[in-house]
């Protein structure tokens, strides 16, 4: 399963993820958040359709697991909500393109294992009356040094996972 | 479409500001150097669809964490995580 011990957690939606020297964040969803420099997670690149939001802080509120929530450091605004991957498919592989090893500083030979090396998080989205996530966008952390990046699929190779109700996540494409 | 013939080092210039050359080129890829005035993004055509779900994933959450857990209970038999 994924690291999400390791995420920085909120005790409730007004706690937080933290340590020393804390930074408040004012989140309209969350409500008040206290980061520190430990849990704040880096992505180099940003995300697509968000280039310029590199600093971000997973949350993770006890009685919502294994939601995880993405909350940018940057805009309080900018929150996603997400779960790991093997949560909408145990069967979930990773496979990093070379750019992507790069941006996280992984090696450029052997595969990180997940839960140990990286955190794998699905962004949810709306679809219709459910909820759907693309795993092959997943994003990917490296728990080592707090680097992320959000892969993009080859075209045509997107992976996409849909709610149903009372049968879980069932794949799409 | 128009199809053009380069080789490694050799340029493709688009309008005024847009350059594009060809760096490397092995088995199954190319790599290319893209040179644009700062106002035009360049990006892989893959990334403008996933740049449209992200865009949707943010919706998800501006409409309130406790709209995302009710969904997800719902159609989850009432779990947030499946047995």
């Amino acid at each position: 399963m994924t690291g999400s011990s390791s995420l920085p957690r909120t005790t409730d939606p007004s706690a937080c993820a933290l340590s020393a020297e804390a930074k408040t964040i004012h989140s309209p969803w969350l409500g008040e958040i206290e980061s520190d420099a430990d849990s704040e997670l880096y992505f180099p690149a940003g995300m697509p359709g968000f280039e310029d939001h590199h600093r971000m802080v997973a949350i993770e509120v006890p009685s919502q697991r294994p939601v995880v929530y993405l909350q940018s450091l940057e805009r309080d605004e900018i929150c996603f909500a997400a779960l790991p991957v093997y949560v909408i498919d145990p069967s979930f592989r990773l496979d990093l393109s070379d750019d992507e090893r790069s941006v996280l500083r992984l090696p450029e030979d052997g595969d990180p294992s997940i839960g140990a090396d990286v955190l794998c998080l699905a962004l949810l989205r709306k679809s219709d009356r459910t909820v759907e996530a693309s795993t092959g966008a997943a994003i990917v952390i490296n728990l080592h040094n707090g680097r992320g990046v959000q892969c993009v699929p080859r075209e045509g190779a997107s992976v996409l996972f849909r709610l149903c109700p009372d049968n879980g996540w069932r794949r799409e494409c | 479409m128009l199809v053009l013939r380069r080789r490694v080092g050799e340029t493709i210039s688009i309008g005024d500001g847009v350059e594009i050359e060809v760096l490397e080129i092995s088995h199954t890829r190319v790599k290319l150097g893209v040179v644009a005035p700062r106002d035009v993004p360049v990006v892989r055509k893959e990334t403008i669809a996933v740049a449209a779900e992200n865009r949707r994933a943010l919706e998800l959450v501006t409409d309130g964490p406790g709209g995302i857990l009710a969904t997800l209970k719902v159609l989850n038999g009432g779990s947030l995580r499946r047995p």
